[in-house]
């Protein structure tokens, strides 16, 4: 799941400078962490209304980063026809597809933060750090390059201390890293030298 | 050369010395001059803190000219593998001898806190690189016109985690030649880290104890609070308080702690809270 964060509600009204406005939610990642879904849409029309905007209209697409084709999104939304501005309530990927499409202003109404997932009720931040060369299993599946904020493949750095990261108030993940390999076992693996990380995969791609 | 002395067992005196927050090296050369023929080496910071400062290549290079020898610190904080290698080939030519590699504190630690985090290689990778050069190949395998020599060092904290002590061990065979450590306060878990690491295939590492000197309660609640790896004891800390003269108190603390601890490792790396002005004084007053 794509984490996200809302937007402050006066920083959207100094970028949007549009009267005319067509809100887009997303079915996904962003109503799941209730960021987007058709409550909160609901709750940013109200909004923009009540500060002089014109809302023409709204909707939750299933998938803001996956739609079948512009005119699809039109015919079921004609309402569109009548916006200056599109403001769309998802992370980046949603808003970059909506963006590529449109024949209008787009803006976003959230922060698109990394990616991470849900477990039970607790959304948990920065899981992957999607670097395209995946070899999590050496670290108990725990993944360094998404979750140690200086990316450390060879173990913790000076700034961890009695679990905690320097840098904020996340535990050190190479503190959990140990924990996990050392139940499993498998702490030998950890003694071997990783490389750095072969970043034209990442970029390269044919 | 720091080298030739403490591969020969000889006690080595290095001293943390800053780059100039601007273009003026006069404070710094003021702080050299201090402490010149005291010690064996300077040892040149890199954006401590992540407070922007002169490079220490330039800064390295300026001490060199007046007759220092020097070590540059190196961190993986604010250069990827190309500018990392093209700066120690830079080093390398100006006559930089002596390298110590670090992660480098977070930027949101310093004054430019929305800078771009790079650490492209940890520290055990650049390590791992400085012995390529040193071998006059670079990270991708290329020939090199001219190898580097570099004497390599590593810094370590002195209270470590199992997963800490690992790292250590990965540093030393990824090519450091030496460790500084950071502040040492208390010589019984000194002793324990020494043992620690020798025990972990480091026979024949260098370790250089960081020192210091303390100048009051106030100094020591600072590194307490602020920097990562200092823990200044309890017992310490109630003898500053009640002393009625803390400076005078904190310099002979700091010259009994390098005699103490000049009989069970390489060297002391003395790093003065503000300047220099008593470092000479306690370097005396420890018989050195």
């Amino acid at each position: 799941m794509i984490i996200s964060r809302s937007k402050e509600f006066k920083d959207i009204l100094k970028t949007v400078q549009q009267r005319n406005i067509f809100i887009i939610g997303c079915g996904k990642c962003a109503a799941k962490q209730h960021l987007g879904g058709e409550p909160e849409v609901l709750e940013m029309k109200k909004k923009l209304g009540i500060s002089g905007k014109n809302v023409v209209g709204c909707t939750v697409l299933s998938s803001a980063c996956n739609i079948a084709s512009w005119d699809d999104v039109l015919t079921q939304n004609p309402d569109i026809k009548k916006a200056e501005a599109f403001l769309v309530m998802s992370c980046g990927g949603g808003v970059s597809i909506i963006s590529s499409v449109a024949d209008k202003a787009v803006y976003p109404a959230l922060d698109t933060e990394s990616l991470g997932g849900v477990c039970g009720d607790t959304i948990v931040l920065e899981q992957c750090g999607m670097c395209d060369d995946c070899d999590i299993w050496l670290f108990g599946g725990l993944c360094p390059v998404g979750q140690c904020p200086k990316s450390m493949r060879n173990g913790p750095c000076g700034g961890s201390l009695d679990g905690k990261c320097e840098v904020d108030e996340r535990k050190c993940v190479w503190d959990e890293i140990h924990t996990k390999l050392k139940s499993l076992g498998r702490l030998e693996g950890l003694k071997d030298i990783h490389p750095p990380k072969d970043h034209s995969k990442r970029r390269g791609r044919k | 050369m720091i080298r030739e002395k403490l591969l020969s067992g000889k006690f080595t005196i290095t001293a943390e010395i800053s780059p100039p927050k601007g273009t003026d090296v006069n404070w710094m050369m003021k702080e050299a001059g201090m402490i010149k023929n005291a010690v064996d080496a300077l040892c040149v910071t890199d954006n401590q803190r992540a407070i922007m400062r002169m490079s220490p290549i330039a800064a390295c290079s300026a001490l060199l000219q007046h007759g220092y020898e020097t070590i540059m610190h190196l961190t993986c904080r604010d250069r990827n593998r190309l500018a990392l290698q093209s700066e120690l080939l830079g080093a390398a030519g100006l006559g930089i001898k002596n390298i110590l590699v670090m992660s480098g504190d977070y930027p949101t630690k310093g004054d430019h806190p929305g800078a771009k985090p790079v650490y492209d290689l940890d520290s055990v990778q650049l390590l791992d690189m400085i012995s390529r050069l040193n071998k006059g190949v670079d990270l991708s395998g290329n020939r090199l016109e001219g190898k580097t020599e570099f004497f390599a060092g590593a810094v370590s904290n002195t209270e470590l985690t199992e997963v800490a002590l690992m790292k250590l061990e990965k540093k030393i065979k990824a090519g450091a030649h030496f460790i500084i450590t950071q502040a040492v306060f208390d010589p019984g878990k000194f002793s324990e880290f020494l043992d620690q690491v020798h025990d972990a295939g480091g026979k024949k590492i260098k370790i250089i104890a960081g020192i210091i000197p303390l100048r009051s309660r106030k100094t020591a609640d600072f590194l307490n609070r602020n920097i990562a790896g200092v823990k200044v004891p309890d017992n310490v800390i109630k003898r500053l308080s009640s002393s009625s003269d803390p400076g005078a108190l904190g310099i002979e603390m700091a010259a009994d702690m390098i005699k103490e601890l000049r009989e069970i490792c390489d060297g002391v790396h003395i790093m003065p809270v503000g300047t220099h002005e008593n470092t000479r004084k306690i370097l005396e007053m420890a018989g050195l």
